[in-house]
């Protein structure tokens, strides 16, 4: 992009006379339309670039490309587009991922992390699971979500007050919430018993032949999710804020606040997902580890999916597409019949790659 | 000329020591007001208290001879101060546009901006209030802007929002001769809008070059604050480096 705006003239800025700039007849608006094709493609595909999401949604495709041609050639060897590996896959391990990717994002684009995301989903998903059993699905519903947004907005409250970096304070509070989940269920497992009705079973794991309800939740919080980081005043200041504190704080936008409705919108996601977690699996380990992998994997796709770890960039489109990335990455391997450790190699491998590709990008937009 | 904006003995200490002491002193309508001194003087923190982001402890505060009773940031938002800090006016990953328009978003009911109406407006104003060179569109990143060209668009957001006392702190200390001296135009050329500003820089010659009145600061306190007509760039400099002994020793030896 730098090249775009040296082209031999220095930058300089003018103050013209009030009569100078009526005449002056640079008019950017007309610049942009009498552009050629070629031209405005151009400038679109760097607008794309700039924001990280086009390489990720290249190397998917190629991905993706390679799996479909090994499957092909060995459909039994490489059981790639097996309806129920594809459905599993795409309608059900990609979105509970991408929901939490975007739960991630949305805080990194802030500036800060959750580290309790995994202990939030075990906590979140035992309330949901004794609440549906003791009440009923609505208020159980309700209740795993505001249990998500209170243990977020508490970890937020820690970090916003006190200074301390992200990291720390919600490492540290993801013991605690870990603790919590089996001082309010014991170390047996909670687990949906009656209230697995027809009505929850169809909200939250129902597969409709391909699709599966996760997918759908999963369109509907991926255009809300859009609409409120990409064109509502509130996503714009979180961007803001995540990008340059000062600058927001000098325009008058409260740096503490918009952090705090990252993390109230994080847990509300993180809440969310937690159901379909345990709607799909019954139940849930309250102190296991099981849910531990999502933290990592949660963060893996929005950095995979091009948002920055210093905070004020990342897309919508970018987080879902990472998600898909890591999930694709993790079924080819199992696919492939690689043992277990291969799957967390691999992730591993991919952050770096991605942190390191984002650095660059970066550094390519200034 | 009356008086945008008075102070009038503001204090302000860090524990033990004492940043500002007891500080005077009046902005004019349409006045472009030189803030000089030493690093360590009190500029800075005096630049956050005009700008409500730091509370003093003592003093007075008066916008067209009205008493304000608070000084905070949503106060000094309402009465129009835009502080232009170094390096940190804008968000570097967001567009033009969108930096513009921060936190001033154009809205519907619910929240959600019109971007087409912003970007069109950013087009006019980037256009009309400053000509910038080199500015292709006003979707572009802040990031692929020169430090002069990101000066400029905070100075035209400012001038969009019809600010009425801009405070630039440091503002061309990264930035090339040219660029320079076009701020320091554009400078000029505000005060026909009727804009006040403060110019807080160690560059003397840039702020002589420009302000109708030049107040120095020195450990805390102000030690000059003279009228342009009245003063010489040797005078000023031995202010800002010996202080008060300065002003004396340089007074004595020219009369």
């Amino acid at each position: 992009m730098s090249d775009r705006n040296t082209t031999g003239v220095d930058p300089v800025l003018e103050a013209p006379l009030a009569t100078e700039a009526l005449t002056t007849q640079r008019r950017m608006s007309d610049a942009q339309t009498s552009a050629s094709f070629g031209a405005r493609l151009r400038h679109d595909l760097q607008f794309i670039r700039g924001r990280g999401a086009l390489e990720i949604s290249i190397v998917l495709a190629l991905l993706l490309t390679g799996y479909i041609i090994a499957s092909l050639i060995s459909p039994t060897g490489f059981a790639f587009l097996n309806p129920n590996n594809l459905s599993g896959v795409i309608s059900q391990a990609v979105p509970v991922l991408a929901i939490l990717g975007l739960a991630a994002g949305i805080l990194m684009i802030a500036g800060e992390f959750d580290l309790s995301l995994g202990a939030n989903i075990t906590l979140s998903a035992i309330v949901f699971i004794k609440t549906a059993e003791s009440v009923n699905l609505w208020v159980a519903i309700l209740a795993g979500i505001l249990c998500g947004v209170i243990v977020a907005l508490v970890n937020g409250a820690i970090v916003v007050y006190t200074r301390i970096p992200s990291f720390i304070a919600t490492l540290g509070m993801s013991f605690f919430w870990m603790g919590a989940g089996i001082f309010i269920n014991g170390t047996t497992p909670a687990t949906l018993t009656t209230s697995r009705d027809e009505t929850m079973v169809f909200l939250f794991a129902q597969d409709f032949g391909f699709f599966r309800s996760q997918l759908i939740w999963l369109i509907i919080i991926g255009v809300l999710a859009w609409l409120f980081l990409h064109r509502h005043r509130r996503g714009n200041h979180l961007f803001a804020v995540g990008g340059n504190p000062a600058a927001a704080e000098a325009i008058s936008i409260n740096p503490k606040r918009v952090k705090l409705m990252a993390f109230a919108i994080f847990g509300g996601l993180v809440g969310f997902a937690s159901i379909l977690i345990a709607v799909r699996t019954s139940s849930m380990q309250p102190g296991g580890s099981a849910t531990e992998d999502f933290t990592l994997f949660a963060i893996a796709a929005a950095v995979v999916g091009g948002t920055s770890l210093w905070g004020g960039r990342g897309t919508v489109l970018g987080i879902i597409v990472g998600a898909a990335l890591i999930e694709l990455i993790r079924n080819g391997l199992l696919l492939a019949k690689a043992p277990g450790f291969y799957i967390t190699l691999f992730v591993g491998v991919t952050i770096v790659i991605a942190a390191i590709f984002n650095k660059l990008m970066e550094g390519k937009a200034r | 000329m009356s008086a945008l904006f008075a102070l009038k003995g503001v204090t302000k200490k860090y524990g033990p020591n004492t940043v500002l002491n007891d500080v005077s002193f009046e902005i004019g309508k349409g006045e472009v007001v030189g803030l000089l001194g030493d690093n360590g003087a009190g500029k800075s923190t005096l630049v956050k208290i005009m700008s409500g982001v730091v509370q003093a402890d003592q003093g007075d505060f008066t916008w067209d001879d009205a008493p304000v009773d608070k000084m905070n940031r949503d106060v000094t938002e309402r009465l129009g101060v835009e502080t232009i800090f170094q390096d940190s006016a804008l968000v570097p990953f967001m567009t033009i546009t969108r930096n513009i328009f921060m936190g001033r978003e154009i809205t519907n009911r619910l929240g959600f901006m019109k971007m087409k109406e912003m970007d069109s407006i950013t087009a006019e104003v980037l256009d009309s209030v400053v000509t910038i060179e080199g500015i292709k569109s006003p979707k572009q990143l802040v990031a692929s802007l020169s430090g002069g060209q990101a000066q400029a668009v905070a100075i035209a957001r400012a001038v969009h929002f019809k600010r009425s006392l801009l405070i630039l702190d440091e503002p061309t200390s990264a930035l090339a001769v040219r660029a320079t001296e076009a701020l320091l135009n554009y400078l000029t050329h505000l005060k026909s809008e009727g804009v006040s500003s403060v110019l807080v820089t160690h560059n003397l010659h840039h702020a002589y070059q420009v302000c109708d009145r030049h107040i120095v600061m020195n450990h805390g306190r102000k030690i000059l604050d003279v009228r342009r007509e009245d003063t010489t760039v040797e005078e000023l400099t031995a202010a800002v480096v010996e202080g008060a002994e300065g002003i004396r020793r340089y007074r004595e030896g020219r009369f």
